[in-house]
């Protein structure tokens, strides 16, 4: 394993994983992982298909409980802590298979975020719509507001799926494939976005297959492959390192 | 060696109870109805082969095989003509209208054959032999023979004859059934009504062990839900095997706790099976 | 969401219902204290059913404790009335908590089934105590007074009512909705799913268990057929999914519907009103499978097509 290169000593470490590993009946999908993310950072996951980057985030999320090893965010373990907890930790996650709530509106989706999220959540109605509306604008789909969630088209989707997120207040957000199909101009919309949403302060998780995308964003990027931790480091390091362009750019390409 | 003898009493119940629920896994499993009616159905069945046996005198063995080939016929007509029309809806309402059926169905038998006890008696009814030492009741054990027969049947349909390949495709996808030429409606129809006629033959077989009423639906469901799911929905010989545990399970309950606690056995085995492992379950669905 | 209307005109029909036993005759008054019990177990179901989507088979379970609870009070202790009431509900309740906990992580199906052999066990169960009176029952005192337990059906049905209505707009509801729509979902965006669940589950049993103790007192006789009735809970679900599931007058319209249909049927054919009934289910579910709300939105667009395009969503 190689040596990780750390981020700057000052920053405060949120979120570590200390040896973490998934077995699904005998088949190991992610193994002895660690990492750790620093406060306000942008990591970037990558890997091919099937490496287990969203075991990973689901790991984190709490919906699948590692095998081995310790989470822990903000000094404390978290391995049994259940997803709602880890919700009111400051945890938010979106899903690589989105799952808005499809008979609710727009706006409805994004309040359940902020009646719900961090601390258990805003416990005023009238307040929480109003934090929505306020995500809901910063995400673009203002003028999508009041449209039954199920009517949306692809890329306003992900924006739902972001604006319910980010309603949660997290203090880290997980990222799972939200740029899939997406144009080029939606990618860069995105990209944008996710910027926007670091400099209010949140850390980010990001599970990405779209290389631009990641290298304009990460501060750091992880590569796994078969459940490993191939590489770790500055996005440019990273990507060129020839190890990584076998296992992840080299089989893209064939 | 009273020990014995409950068990054995509870292994040959459960082969019946394994029957009753094997229709019910087969159209669970393939069609995705939860069919609510399928002990109204197996009631249907016990008084069809009651009223072959009492007015045609036929060995109610063989007035069995007649009642299958008629509730085939049913269950064909309902899935085709009623719920094919809903197969799509969301779960709650294939939940209400199997309901809905189960009412009809519970109200029409009352209406024509009222509400009075029957019970299929032919004249070997109280026929015993023994063997090491225990007592084999001959119904029973001939039930058992029985249900046996015909989940090694339904095995061999499933997994050596064209129409079970299709039938065991369909429940994987949809268009996979298209492929093997089979129009899905009419594959849904022949699936529902091999689940009525397995049904139909538990009833006759039913029948003949206790009293027929045509109120007893509606815990006949119950437990062909609990042997489904203890059982799993593939493969028959595990549906009766499932029927066995519960058979063997109500008839110690009965032994230590008396008879009126067998449903509250099934209700514990249900929960205890659902509780303790709900993930491969919820997966079997 | 909703408009005023709907509101006043609540409040109005409330307002003449409750004059029904001033100018009303017996049959009416009797009718609708049956009419408005019936519309309240609707109202209690929809609180987890409509509201979670979880489909409960066996909330005759709470209602026969709430008749059991009430009798045993009454006819055993001596407590009056509504003692017995307050104890048949805190039974229920405690039943709905201990229960819900392991049923609750069951899911479609598994839960419905769960639900339906806990109703078989419950009524086993009490059938083998002594102090319910075995299988035999429990005679209540009598009490004259139509008029006494025809308002205090009423009131139970509006402060139901009233209760799905703060749901409906609460952060509470909001909840539940979530849950109903994606239970994982909603478990990532911090909901408690298995706390809501079972206050939901509680809530429905505390409304469900006081209809059943008004009416043992009224009925001056319980026993477990009919305490622990499954038909009963076929006709709280219908009458819940035919006025619409996840609404507040929505199981209220419907279950006074079905009663009204019902109770001329039972009058001209008598015995075949429950064949009616399960028709109803199936026709139901066939040509309005999202419930009347629905319906006359569904109806006002498209007329009668609407019916057919039902089926046509959910055939083959």
């Amino acid at each position: 394993m190689n040596e990780v290169a750390n981020v700057a000593p000052q920053a405060k470490t949120i979120m570590e994983a200390r040896g973490i590993t998934k077995r699904f009946q005998g088949l190991v999908s992610v193994d002895k992982v660690s990492f750790s993310l620093a406060e306000n950072e942008i990591l970037g996951l990558i890997g091919p298909n099937g490496a287990g980057k969203t075991t990973l985030v689901n790991m984190i999320g709490g919906t699948l409980k590692p095998n081995e090893g310790d989470l822990l965010f903000e000094g404390e373990r978290i391995n049994d802590v259940s997803p709602y907890r880890r919700a009111h930790l400051g945890i938010a996650r979106t899903f690589q298979i989105m799952k808005p709530f499809p008979g609710m509106s727009v706006l409805e989706n994004v309040a359940v975020g902020a009646l719900f999220g961090r601390d258990g959540g805003e416990k005023s109605m009238a307040k929480a719509r109003e934090i929505a509306r306020e995500w809901i604008t910063f995400t673009g789909l203002g003028q999508r507001m009041d449209a039954h969630a199920d009517a949306l088209g692809g890329p306003d989707r992900k924006r739902l799926e972001f604006a319910k997120a980010l309603a949660m207040g997290p203090k880290l957000l997980l990222l799972d494939e939200v740029m899939a199909g997406l144009n080029h101009v939606e990618v860069d919309e995105m990209v944008e976005l996710i910027k926007k949403i670091r400099a209010r302060g949140v850390t980010l998780l990001v599970i990405e297959h779209v290389i631009k995308a990641i290298r304009s964003l990460s501060d750091r990027v992880m590569v796994l492959h078969h459940g490993e931790r191939i590489a770790e480091g500055d996005p440019a390091l990273v990507l060129a390192d020839p190890r990584v362009v076998e296992a992840y750019l080299g089989k893209r390409r064939t | 060696m009273v020990l014995a003898q409950i068990l054995l009493n509870g292994i040959l119940l459960g082969g019946l109870y394994g029957l009753m629920a094997l229709g019910m896994a087969l159209v669970w499993g393939v069609l995705n109805i939860v069919n609510l009616a399928h002990g109204a159905l197996i009631m249907l069945g016990g008084y069809v082969v009651y009223y072959i046996f009492v007015f045609t005198g036929l060995d109610p063995f063989a007035a069995i095989a007649v009642a299958m080939v008629i509730m085939f016929g049913v269950g064909f007509l309902l899935q085709y003509g009623l719920l094919n029309l809903i197969v799509r809806s969301a779960l709650l309402n294939t939940l209400l209208i199997t309901f809905g059926l189960d009412v009809v169905i519970t109200y029409l038998a009352q209406f024509l054959f009222t509400a009075d006890f029957r019970t299929i008696n032919p004249s070997y009814a109280g026929a015993n032999f023994s063997a090491f030492g225990l007592t084999v009741p001959g119904i029973r054990f001939a039930a058992f023979v029985v249900a046996i027969a015909l989940a090694a049947a339904l095995w061999w349909l499933l997994n050596r004859r064209p129409l079970g390949l299709a039938i065991r495709a369909t429940s994987q996808n949809l268009v996979a059934a298209r492929l093997y030429g089979v129009d899905p409606r009419i594959l849904y129809a022949v699936t529902f009504g091999i689940g009525t006629a397995l049904a139909g033959a538990a009833g006759g077989l039913y029948g003949m062990i206790a009293n027929l009423t045509p109120y007893i639906g509606a815990s006949l469901t119950a437990k062909s839900f609990v042997i489904a799911i203890i059982g799993g929905l593939t493969n028959p010989f595990n549906v009766i095997l499932g029927g066995i545990v519960v058979g063997i399970a109500e008839s110690l309950a009965t032994l230590y706790f008396g008879a009126t606690y067998s449903d509250v056995v099934s209700f514990g085995l249900l929960v205890l099976v659902l509780v303790v492992r709900p993930t491969r379950t919820l997966r079997a669905a | 969401m909703m408009g005023r209307w709907p509101l006043v005109l609540a409040v109005l029909v409330a307002i003449v219902l409750a004059g029904v036993p001033w100018f009303g005759n017996d049959v009416a008054v009797q009718f609708g204290i049956n009419a408005l019990l019936l519309a309240t177990l609707a109202q209690s179901w929809n609180i987890l059913g409509g509201f979670t989507g979880y489909v409960s088979f066996g909330n005759s379970v709470f209602y026969g404790l709430g008749t059991y609870g009430t009798a045993v009070a009454m006819t055993h202790f001596n407590l009056p009335f509504g003692v017995g009431l307050v104890v048949g509900a805190v039974v229920a309740m405690l039943c709905a908590a201990l229960v819900g906990i392991p049923i609750l992580r069951l899911r479609g199906p598994y839960f419905a089934i769960a639900t339906l052999g806990l109703n078989g066990a419950m009524a086993a169960i009490v059938s083998n105590l002594p102090i319910a009176g075995s299988n035999i029952g429990l005679v209540l005192p009598l009490m004259r007074g139509d008029a006494i337990f025809y308002e205090l059906a009423l009131a139970l049905l509006v402060v139901c009512t009233l209760t799905v209505l703060w749901i409906s707009s609460s952060r509470y509801g909001m909840a539940l909705v979530a849950i109903r729509e994606d239970e994982d979902a909603a478990g990532s965006m911090g909901v408690n799913a298995t706390l809501y669940k079972v206050t939901a589950l509680v809530l429905s049993a505390l409304f469900t268990a006081i209809a059943g103790g008004i009416h043992a007192y009224w009925s001056t006789f319980v026993d477990p057929a009919s305490a622990f009735d499954t038909t009963l809970n076929v006709r709280m679900v219908i009458m819940c999914v035919f006025g619409g599931p996840g609404t507040v007058f929505g199981p209220v319209v419907g279950s006074f519907i079905l009663s009204a249909v019902y109770e001329v049927l039972a009058s001209e054919i008598s015995t075949a009103a429950v064949l009616f009934f399960g028709l109803v289910i199936v026709l139901a579910v066939v040509f309005t499978p999202k419930g009347l709300t629905d319906l006359m939105a569904g109806a006002r667009r498209s007329g009668w097509r609407y019916l057919f395009r039902n089926i046509r969503e959910n055939r083959l």
